[in-house]
């Protein structure tokens, strides 16, 4: 038998869930939303990822006052030693690192997001933003790991510490760290449906649904696309810090095309174009994750030998397929209305009667 | 009276098919223009040269003065010139509201720094809302301003299409086949209401019609197609006495 601590596990369970919401609400807009088939969330993600193993080695040790050591090579423990060091003596260098870390990670995948959409979209074939994406998104990865002084090629970077750290009590800290992804995850979410409930989302909606259309009543498509692209990545990128927080371990082999796969699963189990929906899809991976973990564990003290990794995929292909013979829409349909108009012509209509 | 709209000499080759052949004419402000011809003489693609949704092989598109060939569609619907389609082209998976709102221009929501500040656009939008109940009051359809664009009759589709177009407040309004699929009453009223939004609002209409008695009730002018070129063109008296036009189109 294996044991289970409850407590420990719904922390890690709704952790995950705030990080996935991120990256599933991110997904949401720009694709259920907009029509915009990103296949690059990994990249976008990597983005968030890399900037914390940017600045938790080169950034945190001159906000502590101290010289940053190179964290690669034959220095790589003194550099490891040395941030732990800060994190756990010194928490308000983690928290502006931390800041600085969300900004940067911010600014640079948005600014990707927005250039990659412009360049490509005005080719007018969305499936092609989608495929250089997927294949822009190994490429960087590849050229990521290949740079032996960036994030330390395959080595990766190791403790990339929650800001938390610094409480003794680890089950403490990692409660503060789940509250922190939940309130992220809240404000991605609250924003994001104030913008699905506006004009801007309406626009969105109508450029998915015909582009033609929507570009002879007068909109300029290929911007309004670079924009949701732009707001997206921003999304996905801060769920990439939380990502290599929560693992404390920066490393190109997290953001293969899988990670990217998961959170279209996400997308398509909890409803295309529904933020709610988004939000449960990323609550039912998470909790998945953790159950196909915990199966894949005792299957293999009973002697079996199936992977993890083997047990996920094969549930999450059995998920899609069901839900693409059984409930295309997902779990949860989106709204048909957009702004409050529907609101003021009802009550326009009322008085006259 | 200067034209609204002068086309010089257009031409769209599709392959080795020229769909339009050296077209030229000219639509009067404030005019109803009929164009007319057989299934496939060009007059479709006639309307998507106009605003832009097909790139021309040559000549010249003059609006207000202004050389708008080789412009985006969305610019020239900021510029004034909206459409009809002759196929239902609506928003189907949105209301009929939403979709009578979706082409206001200039909204101050669609800007995605101002759309989660709702504060910032919902007295605009009100405003837009009850333009658009108008609109759709206009054409019938006020009751059905929730249903989806999908649950509505044929007629009623090329109806909300009207509408639509009339909300980005267009000068130039495009009209291909605005009575298909409408019952004989109704297409009547829809001529009869466009005749009205150009008396009450000045706005110009060039409208491609296959119900020529009904066309013929309302027209200004009439231009004819056949086989990409320009037939003839006359009043509404001159074009149905025309031996060649009543050869190609009626078959005597
Ligand atoms: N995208 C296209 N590619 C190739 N040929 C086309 C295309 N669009 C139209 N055509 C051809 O151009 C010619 C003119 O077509 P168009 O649709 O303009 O005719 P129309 O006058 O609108 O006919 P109808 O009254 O049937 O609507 C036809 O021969 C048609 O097959
Ligand atoms: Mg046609």
């Amino acid at each position: 038998m294996i044991n289970i601590d409850i407590g420990a596990t719904a922390v890690a369970v709704l952790t995950l869930f705030g990080i996935y919401s991120l990256m599933a609400i991110s997904l949401n807009l720009e694709y259920g939303v907009a029509g915009v088939p990103n296949f690059g969330k990994a990249l976008f993600v990597s983005i968030g990822a890399y900037t914390a193993g940017i600045t938790y080695t080169r950034l945190l040790p001159l906000l502590a006052g101290d010289i940053a050591i190179h964290p690669c090579g034959p220095t790589m423990g003194d550099a490891l030693q040395l941030r732990s060091e800060i994190m756990a003596s010194q928490p308000a260098a983690g928290f502006v690192n931390l800041g600085l870390t969300f900004i940067i990670a911010a600014v640079a995948a948005g600014a990707v997001g927005f250039a990659a959409s412009y360049v490509t979209l005005r080719l007018k074939e969305e499936w092609f933003l989608a495929l250089v994406l997927l294949v822009g998104g190994e490429t960087v990865r590849i050229l990521v790991r290949g740079a032996d002084d960036f994030i330390c090629s395959h080595n990766g970077i190791s403790g990339v510490a929650q800001p938390f750290y610094f409480i003794q009590d680890p089950r403490t800290s990692a409660l503060f760290f789940m509250l922190l992804a939940l309130t992220l995850a809240l404000l991605a979410y609250l924003y994001s449906q104030r913008l699905l409930h506006s004009p801007y989302g309406r626009m969105l909606k109508g450029l998915r649904e015909n582009e033609d259309i929507t570009r002879g009543l007068g909109k300029g498509v290929s911007l309004a696309r670079a924009q949701i692209m732009a707001v997206g990545s921003v999304i996905a990128a801060i769920g990439g810090v939380l990502f290599a927080l929560n693992t404390g371990f920066v490393n190109t082999n997290d953001f293969v095309v899988t990670l990217t796969l998961d959170v279209w699963v996400m997308v398509v189990l909890g409803g295309i174009g529904n933020n709610r929906g988004a939000l449960l899809g990323a609550l039912l991976i998470a909790l998945m994750d953790r159950f196909t973990q915990i199966g894949a564990i005792a299957l293999n003290m009973s002697g079996s030998e199936i992977e993890f990794n083997y047990v996920r995929f094969i549930a999450f292909g059995l998920i899609l397929l069901w839900m693409l013979r059984y409930r295309p829409q997902g779990l949860l349909p989106e709204s048909r209305l957009t702004t409050g108009a529907h609101a003021v012509v009802k009550r326009e209509i009322g008085a006259l009667q | 009276m200067t034209p609204l709209l002068k086309l010089h000499n257009l031409r769209k080759d599709y392959g080795g098919l020229r769909a339009v052949d050296d077209v030229s004419l000219a639509v009067p402000e404030g005019a109803i223009i009929g164009l007319i011809g057989p299934n496939g003489s060009g007059k479709s693609t006639l309307i998507n040269l106009i605003c832009g949704s097909t790139d021309l092989t040559s000549g010249r598109v003059v609006y207000d003065g202004d050389d708008i060939s080789g412009m985006r569609p969305d610019e020239i619907f900021q510029l004034g010139i909206a459409r009809g389609y002759q196929e239902p082209s609506l928003y189907f998976k949105m209301t009929a509201l939403d979709n009578a709102l979706l082409p206001v221009k200039n909204q101050r929501g669609e800007k995605p720094w101002y759309a989660p500040l709702w504060r910032s656009w919902q007295n605009e939008e009100a405003q837009h809302a009850k333009a658009a109940r108008d609109a759709l009051e206009q054409v019938q359809l006020l009751q059905q301003y929730d249903r989806l664009a999908s649950d509505l009759s044929g007629g009623q589709m090329k109806l909300l299409e009207i509408a639509r177009a009339l909300m980005g407040q267009p000068k130039l309004l495009l009209l291909d086949e605005p009575t298909a699929g409408v019952a004989p009453t109704l297409a009547y009223e829809i001529f009869q209401q466009i005749a009205r939004l150009r008396d009450d609002h000045g706005i110009t209409f060039l409208i491609v019609e296959h119900r020529l008695e009904i066309l013929f009730d309302f027209a200004d002018y009439v231009y004819v197609m056949h086989l990409g070129k320009l037939l003839a063109q006359g009043s509404v008296d001159e074009i149905a006495s025309h031996a060649r036009v009543r050869e190609v189109y009626f078959g005597d």
